[in-house]
């Protein structure tokens, strides 16, 4: 997780915000598919829209780009509604999923496309096209079709068409998509990298979770046409809004607990998985026998064979069974009452001694602020 | 020295036999009509059936002597007729795809754009004359375009002319002939490009900045290039040697050269010179078949 903005712009009720979505509605007949939705985001942020598909990121995206009608609501870019003005005349520009190259054209001369409609004097597009193929590492290949070139440099070529004009704000629509996993992750860095030297606004879709967690200063979950939770990609996974949130974003294990009171440690559940009383640092409000949900990741879950020496927030089980991830190894294991959890724990040594195996009786305990509790 | 027997079991062997068939077809429906025409267009006119003379003259030797002239060749050049009748007919061939290239590039275009549902219909519409026989549907424009035809007694009693319009029997009546009857191979190859297109191309035209108008231009345009080529060729082959549009809807100025090659075959009974127009033809159109080959060549690769 790494943050492209330092400062927080959106914590500042100083700062004006850049793009201003306003109560926006997109309707397809019957089926809405943004519904009552608003969202600012600030300059020079890279924000992510993060959803299963079908959520409504994707319609959100190209209603700023201008390609779909805002059924309702306004959109503000720069304190100027741009609603009504069509793709041609936004001083925004958009990757496509696709990428969209022209295929009769050159990368030289899909690059230069944008600023030819600006009629720009031609050493000047030149010169513009030649900073772009620099920026994106194929001077090398300014001649070549885009049936020539490889996923990686069409990606590349797509990504300096759509910055050769400067726009303020820039679209990705699932860039990294086509890339092969290696390839992506170095590209996210590139993207970054990208994004703070030429000082433009991002505003991303992606489905891959872990994409929007690397490159983004804000994520936006959606679903259903809706915001659920918008916030740094830290704040996402460690204080998810709810348990979908929760659940899509990194792996959790979600138990159910009975709101018991608040004591000095902090919020009493009752959990059925473990019949008994677990401690959680953060405060809710509730009244008691209220049922409620929390959260573990799989990396706060402390797995050892050795019995904890206190007697809260434990659970019981044997290792049903274990993915080794090189670096760590995610041990799903098996509770008295059927339930599996998983578990995360570093290989920090080498030898086997230490190592935990197949069918080990195991205790599971974490801290109480490691546990986020869930209202819904 | 023996011969292999698995010789003619590899020369005969089921792939081969299926890539015969359309040579062979080639052959018997092409190459041999092709040359009998050939033979006869370096023959002379003689009163006989049939009615021109022999090439081969077997004489006292073994092998027979060769009388072949090129006067029917250098007499299509001395009767400026001939002449004028190809240029004629590459005129008003040329004219014709423009027309049609225009009209066709407009209707596959919005069949293209159509909702999918819908296309299916106009394209059979497109498709819908071909079940009417071509002469019938000439006919029919006669009925149309004459003196007091369908068209001029609908323009005078709706009263926008007085005097009926005499198209019929000009060359604007050859034009409109053409025009309607070609039109699908215009439309079918240009459909097919623009159908397959990629529509996020011209969000991006748009996203750049990008007029919807010179998006038209600049990407629609260029990318059905091999459709525009198709279809100008299917039409302006196949007009540079049309016969009965020009002879039911043309009148006695409008001079084409399949027109003339009927009338030298069946009225003048001049089979020689009649070949000679033939091969000539021919040779014109082999400039426009080999471009047409190539970038059918260069648009598989």
């Amino acid at each position: 997780m790494s943050e492209t903005i330092k400062v927080s712009p959106w914590l500042d009720s100083s700062h004006k915000p850049y793009i201003q979505i306003q109560n926006v509605t997109k309707r397809f007949g019957e089926f809405t598919a943004i519904d009552n939705l608003t969202l600012d985001i600030y300059k020079n942020e890279f924000f992510s829209l993060l959803g299963p598909s079908g959520c409504g990121k994707t319609t959100l995206l190209r209603m700023l780009a201008g390609f779909e009608k805002i059924t309702n609501g306004k959109i503000l870019l720069d304190g100027e509604d741009i609603s009504e003005i069509p793709p041609h005349l936004r001083p925004i520009n958009m990757m496509f999923q696709s990428y969209a190259l022209f295929p009769h054209m050159t990368v030289e001369k899909n690059i230069a496309f944008g600023l030819k409609q600006d009629n720009l004097p031609a050493n000047e597009i030149n010169q513009r096209v030649e900073e772009m193929l620099e920026l994106v590492e194929l001077t090398d290949f300014a001649n070549r079709k885009p049936n020539q070139l490889s996923g990686g440099q069409s990606q590349r070529v797509a990504l300096a068409r759509s910055l050769a004009k400067r726009p303020k704000l820039l679209l990705l629509d699932e860039p990294l998509g086509a890339l092969d996993k290696r390839l992506r992750e170095q590209t996210q860095f590139e993207l970054m990298d990208i994004q703070e030297k030429l000082e433009v606004t991002f505003v991303i879709v992606t489905h891959d979770q872990e994409e929007a967690m690397t490159v983004s200063s804000r994520i936006g979950v959606m679903d259903s046409g809706n915001l659920v939770q918008v916030a740094t990609p830290a704040e996402i996974y460690e204080a998810p809004i709810n348990k979908d949130v929760a659940d899509f974003i990194g792996d959790v294990n979600i138990l159910k607990g009975i709101y018991k009171g608040q004591n000095e440690v902090g919020t009493q559940l009752f959990s059925e998985d473990s019949n008994s009383i677990v401690f959680a640092t953060q405060e809710v409000g509730a009244s008691v026998e209220d049922e409620m949900w929390f959260a573990i990741r799989p990396e706060k879950l402390e797995i050892s064979k050795v019995a904890p020496s206190h007697d809260h927030n434990i659970l019981k089980g044997t290792i049903e069974d274990i993915a080794y991830g090189g670096s760590f190894s995610t041990y799903h294991v098996k509770l008295d009452n059927g339930r599996i959890l998983k578990a995360i724990r570093a290989n920090r040594e080498r030898t086997k001694e230490h190592h935990l195996t197949w069918d080990d009786e195991v205790y599971l305990q974490w801290a109480p602020h490691s546990a986020v509790v869930l209202l819904s | 020295m023996q011969t292999n027997p698995n010789f003619f079991k590899s020369i005969f062997n089921g792939r081969n036999a299926v890539i015969a068939i359309p040579y062979i077809w080639l052959l018997l429906l092409f190459l041999l009509p092709f040359i009998y025409v050939l033979k006869i267009s370096f023959a002379e006119t003689i009163y006989a059936r049939p009615p021109y003379s022999s090439l081969l003259i077997w004489g006292d030797s073994w092998l027979p002597s060769i009388k072949a002239s090129f006067d029917n060749y250098l007499f299509l050049f001395s009767d400026s007729l001939y002449i004028k009748a190809y240029l004629s007919s590459l005129k008003i061939a040329f004219i014709s795809t423009i027309l049609t290239l225009i009209i066709g590039y407009s209707i596959a275009y919005s069949v293209a754009r159509a909702p999918t549902r819908w296309r299916g219909i106009l394209l059979m519409l497109v498709i819908l004359p071909f079940w009417t026989s071509f002469l019938i549907r000439v006919y029919a424009w006669i009925g149309i375009l004459k003196t007091e035809g369908l068209l001029n007694l609908a323009l005078m009693s709706i009263g926008i002319i007085e005097q009926p319009l005499m198209i019929m029997n000009t060359d604007l009546a050859v034009y409109i002939g053409i025009v309607y009857s070609y039109l699908p191979f215009m439309i079918l190859p240009l459909y097919a490009n623009l159908e397959k297109m990629d529509m996020s191309l011209l969000e991006a035209a748009a996203d750049l900045g990008c007029r919807p108008f010179k998006a038209f231009w600049t990407v629609t345009v260029p990318l059905s290039l091999s459709g525009i080529i198709a279809g100008c060729f299917l039409v302006f082959i196949p007009v540079m040697g049309e016969f009965v549009i020009p002879d039911l809807l043309g009148g006695s100025e409008t001079l084409m050269i399949g027109k003339v090659l009927w009338t030298e075959f069946f009225y003048n009974r001049d089979w020689p010179v009649a070949s000679a127009v033939a091969i000539l033809l021919l040779a014109i159109l082999v400039v426009p078949i080999m471009l047409y080959q190539r970038s059918q060549e260069k648009a598989i690769s």
